[in-house]
């Protein structure tokens, strides 16, 4: 009968332990419910509220759901936001069930990822605006160039933003912490190397159309010469 | 028009022709001229001058005479001139051609006698013409008995006071002598009186004592006799001269200025409206004095501008007349000047510098004895070589200048003179009426005449007279009577404001005449080269130059320069029309200053706020406001294709919208909904961006068609309609081609073609294609190179496009050879499902032209011919009825072919029932009820002939109803199929002599599903002979210049229509009861109540559309009406 008792302690811990569990295994449950109810209702307010302040037209002139679909991807950028958000509530939801089970590793894990959504996000934003921004600036310097009767405006409008999209890109990725010091030293190295090229094409191959430019832009001075 | 003024052109038109009362109220309205109480009358007058001697002998005696110029009246009416100027013809013994009166109260024995005066008044005035005589007021004959009895009368006796006496001839010395040639003093001693008397003219010519009351009062008595015969004005012969007062130059003194208003005041008070007329030889400035303010003579002449328009042509320059005419001064409102190019005198040169006259001694008188005093004796045609271009140009200076015109006897058949006879007897020879004896003068011997009549080979009466010219339509007298025509159409020639053009070319002259609304701009170039012009008329932006000979619309006024070319010596007359049509083929192009600037952000982005990024939301709102409530209706009013055009539109909204194109070239076609209107409608408005920097040719194209200039940051563009945009244009029809699909905003575009697309559009868009935009008044059409004919639907219905089907049915289907292919089409499938047709594709036929332009013209040629000659017609009216009876053979084609059974249940065949006939009486009906009932609230706006047109159609509705009841008692006949539904002869074109019905619309005020609807076919017969009647209207009205031609041509065009009308029935009932439409003839003309229905349902429309849009023509179908209900005559 003893052995009986002491078989049966663990068995009665296990049933204790599992009806300690159980009660927050089911709020966990419904926890992760709730929130994955949240979370969906989140993504589509996230959606809705960004297409009607017109984010989707902002993404689409900056190109990204042009980049988005050329990838395969059915979704545009406010999709994948309103997928972030959705995953951002989805997140918190597991951390506070994880929480109620007691489960601190696995929440810490997730405790870090979900603070690296927001990043995500931020990096998003930064993309999208900043190629808006590329896309502007390269419209108004091509107008320029045009009106001032450059004829590889174009061109010069491309590179502009081809610059300023680097640039926001490397930006971005900082931004999330990837690789910072590796990224930082290849956008000094890319620019040094534009730099050099320049330097290389202007004083080789057109020296004499540098001589020409400092001819007319310095003329020398009538009065040194008849000295 | 005053009601005096109908009343004489109503009696004018009891002697003149067989014209129905309809025709008369359709006749064009002519402006108050020759009406009995018009005080002004003188304003709007054209003076005829003529030598009662020189003018008809009829009995004989070689000197012209009063029965002679009554018996030729019709003549001086005819020309339409209306008054007529008398040389004296008092009893004189004819020392200075009558202007020695020896007797003011009677009349030279040679002319006749007071009874054949008065008589010669009467019939005058029956014409409508009135007459001036001459008073020779200054001075008598010394056969005078006035002067008789002062020669014999003792010093200071009242008769001998009669007349300027004096013992000494040095008195008034500082006098100029006038006849240098011939007179050496102003005194002339008198053995009888023992005095010398003074006499500013011949010696034989003593000047009258106005300074003695009883002279003023005897001829104030002289002229009491004359107005009570019914004169109607005097010409107060050498006007300047009546007082004396030493120490002057005895000319235009303050004291004959008195003598003047004393007698102006006493015919003011007896004799109201009767006009006196100043001879004063003299600068405008001392001419101005004889208008007083009003109260001296109404009229002077206007001597030195005379010489300056001679000047002008020898110079080839317009300075001389630009020059006099600065110099002219305003006169009060109520006077005018006359104005002249030749009269019985010597063409003077006084008022011309002495180095002016050596000039033109030198141009027009190399012969000195052309010369006598100070000027040429020489009549129109002779001094201009008998270049009839000049000549033309002359009269239309003449008749166009300000003041009223004077034409000479003779001049308007380009009369000779002959210098080698004395004085200035040269320009007063007989009137050459005819090539026979005497010119038609007179029945005397030859050597009887009073002078030779002009014989010489170039001028002799054979080869130039009245009769010749009269049978000869392009003659210069015929010439001369349209002229005047024209003129007499417009009260601006007499009565308007001056205003000199400056355009640099200083070989034209251009000026415009203005009276109230009326404008008219009159060009004249005075070289012997054709010679360009550009005329600033931005005053007069937005009217519509018609010539007034051909009255042919000419391009709108813009505002830049209006460039214009002018023959050698060419001229035009141009009636600036605030509400004529420009041609059709013109396209209205707005100045780019003029248009507004839109600021855009993104393109047409902009205009959308679901389409702005988030921070634009509000600017594209903002921007869309701007468009829809101020840009867009403005562009859309100025369109021909929108229909409320007199209603306020508020808001043109863009409610449903596709796009085409890339994203960076996009063309936005966008269905619009006007608010304002009383009835909203939508509109379709392709549109499309253009900026300069990408390509400025393209911008340059669509400028013309801009809604609005456009800029986005520093890049100026415009946004235009987009069909006149090439590369929209053959976007549409490639997207036709592939059948594509576009969703939209508010629904999808379709883009469908038809199984004859592959033919119809060929290799068109393998290569670059032109197009050319047309336009019409509801739809645009867009030429695409020479295979393709785009047409854009404007005003939008929802529904099945009758055009598409009925275009796919006889192409596909009953493969109809005299219509148009269709290639595709686009339609905008709303979300709702409703269907709306925004364009078709077509082939494009060469043409010569619609049949309408074609028929008027037609008509019109056969008109004008019949003008001034009444040759025979018929075979010309024949051969039109051969064309007419092919036009109404492809018609009943087209009526066969609809109504072949072909299982499509929207075409097979419905035998007509008498519930049809019922309800298609009862409809007609009740669209008569509805129309005649606005007849009396519109009469109001109308001519007084017109009002009781219409009051006379407005009764007869009991009698018109009864007609239109008939319809519903025949026995149904025949079928109800499809048909044309708006046919009439602009719906037709003219293809290698052969005809090709177009535009399957339907009448656009109907709704599609009345369009659709099966009926009898008869209507569109009916329509047919409706369109005749307005061929008829619109030729009359194109070639009749003036009431009394129009009259006379009206019954002619009556004639021609009847034959027409005849024609087309015969040859329709011909193959359409061969076609199995109709069992036979018999039943054809059984139905014939039904075509009348017809009729009068297209008649009543027409009313209802005249009444709305164009209020001068609603006689025609008033007139068809009231003729179709008997009640026309």
């Amino acid at each position: 009968m003893e052995k009986i008792d002491v078989m049966l302690v663990p068995v009665r811990g296990f049933l204790t332990e599992i009806g300690n569990f159980l009660p927050r295994l089911g709020v966990a449950l419904a926890v992760l419910l709730i929130g994955w109810l949240l979370a969906k209702a989140f993504r589509f307010s996230v959606v809705k509220a960004l297409r009607a302040l017109n984010f989707h037209i902002l993404t689409q002139r900056a190109g990204i759901d042009a980049f988005l679909k050329q990838g395969g991807t059915d979704k545009d950028t406010t999709d994948w936001i309103g997928l972030i958000g959705y995953a951002l509530v989805l997140l918190a939801s597991l951390i506070i069930a994880f929480n109620s089970l007691g489960l601190t590793q696995v929440t810490d894990l997730l405790t870090r990822v979900l603070l690296f959504v927001p990043r995500v996000l931020v990096a998003v934003l930064v993309l999208v605006f900043g190629g808006y921004f590329s896309r502007f600036i390269a419209n108004a310097v091509q107008r320029y160039f045009k009106a001032a009767g450059i004829s590889d405006a174009e061109l010069l409008g491309r590179l502009v933003r081809y610059a300023v999209m680097t640039f926001v890109l490397l930006l971005a990725i900082d931004h999330l912490d990837i690789g910072g010091g590796l990224i930082q030293k290849t956008f000094l190295i890319l620019l040094a190397g534009v730099v050099f090229a320049l330097a290389l094409a202007f004083g080789l191959g057109a020296r004499a159309r540098a001589a020409e430019l400092i001819e007319r832009w310095f003329p020398p001075n009538p009065s040194d010469r008849m000295r | 028009m005053t009601v005096e003024a109908k009343i004489a052109a109503a009696a004018a038109t009891t002697v003149t022709s067989g014209a129905t009362a309809t025709e008369h109220a359709l006749a064009p309205e002519v402006p108050a001229t020759g009406t009995a109480s018009d005080p002004l009358w003188y304003q709007d007058a054209v003076i005829y001058e003529l030598h009662i001697k020189a003018y008809a002998d009829a009995n004989g005696d070689g000197i012209g005479d009063f029965r002679g110029l009554t018996e030729r009246l019709d003549h001086v009416q005819s020309l339409g001139v209306n008054t007529i100027w008398l040389l004296p013809f008092y009893p004189s013994p004819q020392r200075d051609d009558g202007y020695d009166v020896a007797d003011y109260e009677d009349v030279h024995p040679s002319y006749g006698t007071l009874d054949d005066f008065r008589a010669f008044v009467v019939e005058a005035h029956r014409r409508g013409l009135r007459v001036i005589t001459e008073l020779v007021m200054n001075h008598t004959s010394d056969q005078h008995p006035w002067f008789q009895a002062a020669r014999r009368a003792p010093k200071g006796s009242p008769e001998r006071d009669f007349y300027v006496w004096s013992d000494d001839n040095t008195l008034y010395s500082g006098t100029r002598i006038i006849f240098t040639d011939t007179e050496k003093s102003n005194w002339t001693w008198d053995e009888v009186a023992q005095q010398y008397f003074w006499h500013r003219f011949f010696s034989h010519q003593p000047d009258l004592n106005f300074d003695n009351p009883a002279v003023l009062e005897a001829v104030l008595k002289t002229m009491e006799f004359w107005l009570e015969m019914g004169v109607d004005g005097f010409r107060l012969d050498a006007i300047p001269y009546l007082i004396e007062r030493d120490g002057t130059s005895n000319e235009n003194l303050r004291e004959t200025h008195t003598v003047i208003k004393q007698i102006r005041a006493r015919i003011e008070a007896h004799y109201p409206g009767r006009l006196l007329l100043a001879e004063a030889n003299m600068w405008p400035e001392d001419v101005r004095e004889y208008f007083g303010d009003g109260d001296e003579c109404q009229m002077a002449y206007h001597f030195p501008l005379m010489p300056r328009m001679y000047m002008a042509i020898a110079q080839e320059d317009r300075h001389p007349i630009v020059e006099i005419l600065a110099q002219t001064p305003e006169i009060p409102d109520n006077c005018q000047w006359a104005i002249f190019l030749r009269n019985h005198d010597e063409l003077t040169l006084e008022m011309v510098t002495s180095k002016e006259r050596d000039y033109m001694y030198r141009m027009y008188a190399s012969d000195a004895r052309a010369r006598i005093n100070l000027g040429i004796r020489r009549r129109l045609a002779p001094l201009l070589e008998n270049d009839r271009a000049r000549i033309e140009l002359m009269n239309g200076l003449l008749l166009s200048m300000p003041g009223t015109p004077v034409l000479y006897y003779g001049d308007e058949i380009g009369m000779g003179d002959n210098i080698f006879l004395g004085d200035r007897d040269g320009v007063r020879t007989p009137m050459q009426w005819t090539s026979d004896r005497n010119g038609g003068f007179s029945r005397a011997d030859p050597q009887r005449l009073y002078l030779p009549p002009i014989q010489d080979p170039i001028y002799g009466f054979e080869a130039l007279n009245v009769e010749a010219q009269s049978r000869e339509p392009s003659s210069l007298m015929n010439w001369t009577k349209r002229l005047l025509a024209v003129r007499s159409g417009s009260q601006a020639f007499g009565r308007g404001r001056f205003t000199m053009l400056h355009p640099g070319n200083r070989k034209v002259l251009a000026y415009v005449r203005e009276h109230g609304d009326d404008v008219i701009l009159c060009v004249f170039n005075v070289s012997r080269a054709a010679q360009p012009v550009e005329l600033a008329l931005e005053a007069y932006k937005g009217r519509v130059p018609v010539e007034m000979l051909g009255r042919n619309a000419f391009p709108t006024i813009g505002d830049h320069f209006y460039m214009m070319t002018l023959p050698a010596y060419g001229f035009f007359w141009f009636r600036l029309d605030a509400h004529a049509a420009p041609p059709q083929w013109h396209v209205e192009r707005l100045g780019v200053e003029d248009l507004p600037v839109l600021v855009l952000f993104d393109g047409l982005n902009s205009f959308f706020r679901s389409k702005a990024v988030p921070w634009r939301m509000g600017m594209a709102e903002k921007t869309r406001n701007q468009f829809e409530r101020e840009l867009l209706p403005r562009f859309m009013l100025r369109q021909r294709w929108y229909a409320a055009k007199n209603e306020p539109l508020t808001r043109a909204t863009m409610s449903a919208h596709g796009v085409l194109g890339s994203q960076a070239a996009p063309w936005l076609l966008a269905l619009v909904d006007t608010q304002g209107p009383a009835e909203p409608a939508r509109y379709f408005v392709p549109l499309v961006l253009a900026f300069g920097d990408n390509d400025e040719d393209r911008v340059r194209e669509l400028t013309a068609l801009a809604v609005t200039r456009v800029r986005e940051q520093a890049t100026m563009g415009v946004l235009a309609d987009a069909m006149g945009d090439a590369p929209f244009c053959r976007a549409l029809v490639e997207a036709i081609g592939a059948g594509r699909d576009l969703p939209g905003e508010g629904g999808t575009l379709h883009f469908r073609p038809t199984e004859a697309f592959t033919e119809v559009v060929g290799d068109t868009l393998a290569q670059p294609t032109a197009v050319h935009r047309l336009t019409t008044s509801s739809n645009s059409i867009t030429l695409l190179g020479d295979r393709l004919f785009l047409k854009a639907y404007r005003r939008l219905q929802a529904g099945v496009s009758t055009e598409v089907e009925m275009g796919r049915f006889l192409t596909d289907v009953a493969g109809y050879k005299h219509a148009v292919p269709v290639a595709g089409s686009v339609e905008f499938v709303a979300k709702d499902g409703a269907v709306w047709v925004l364009a078709l594709l077509q082939a494009q036929v060469a043409n010569q032209g619609d049949a309408w332009n074609y028929t008027v013209d037609q008509l019109a040629r056969l008109l004008e011919a019949q003008r001034s000659s009444e040759d025979d017609t018929r075979a010309d009216v024949e051969a039109m009825a051969g064309r007419v009876q092919l036009l109404a053979r492809r018609v009943a084609e087209l009526h066969v072919a609809l109504g072949q059974r072909s299982g499509i249940a929207a075409f097979d065949p419905e035998r007509v029932t008498a519930a049809d006939l019922k309800a298609w009486s009862a409809g007609v009906r009740a669209e008569c009820q509805h129309t005649l009932a606005l007849l009396p609230a519109r009469a109001a706006t109308l001519s007084e002939p017109l009002a009781a047109l219409a009051g006379r159609v407005a009764s007869a509705g009991p009698a018109i109803e009864a007609r239109i009841a008939e319809a519903a008692r025949i026995a149904p006949v025949g079928v109800k199929t499809r048909l044309h539904g708006d046919l009439h002869l602009q719906q037709v074109l003219v293809v290698q002599d052969d005809f090709l019905i177009i535009d399957f619309e339907g009448e656009p005020q109907r709704t599609l599903d009345e369009r659709r609807a099966k009926h009898s076919a008869l209507r569109d017969v009916a329509g047919m002979l409706r369109s005749f009647d307005y061929v008829r209207h619109t030729a009359l009205q194109q070639s009749a210049q003036g009431a009394i031609e129009y009259e006379r041509l009206a019954p002619i065009a009556r004639q021609w229509e009847r034959r027409m009308r005849q024609a087309f029935v015969d040859a329709y009932r011909e193959v359409a009861v061969a076609g199995g439409l109709y069992p036979g003839n018999d039943a054809f003309d059984a139905a014939r109540p039904l075509l009348d229905l017809f009729e009068f349902e297209k008649a009543l429309y027409e009313l209802r559309y005249e009444i709305d849009n164009r209020p001068d023509w609603v006689g025609v179908p008033l007139a068809g009406i009231a003729e179709l209900a008997g009640v026309g005559e």
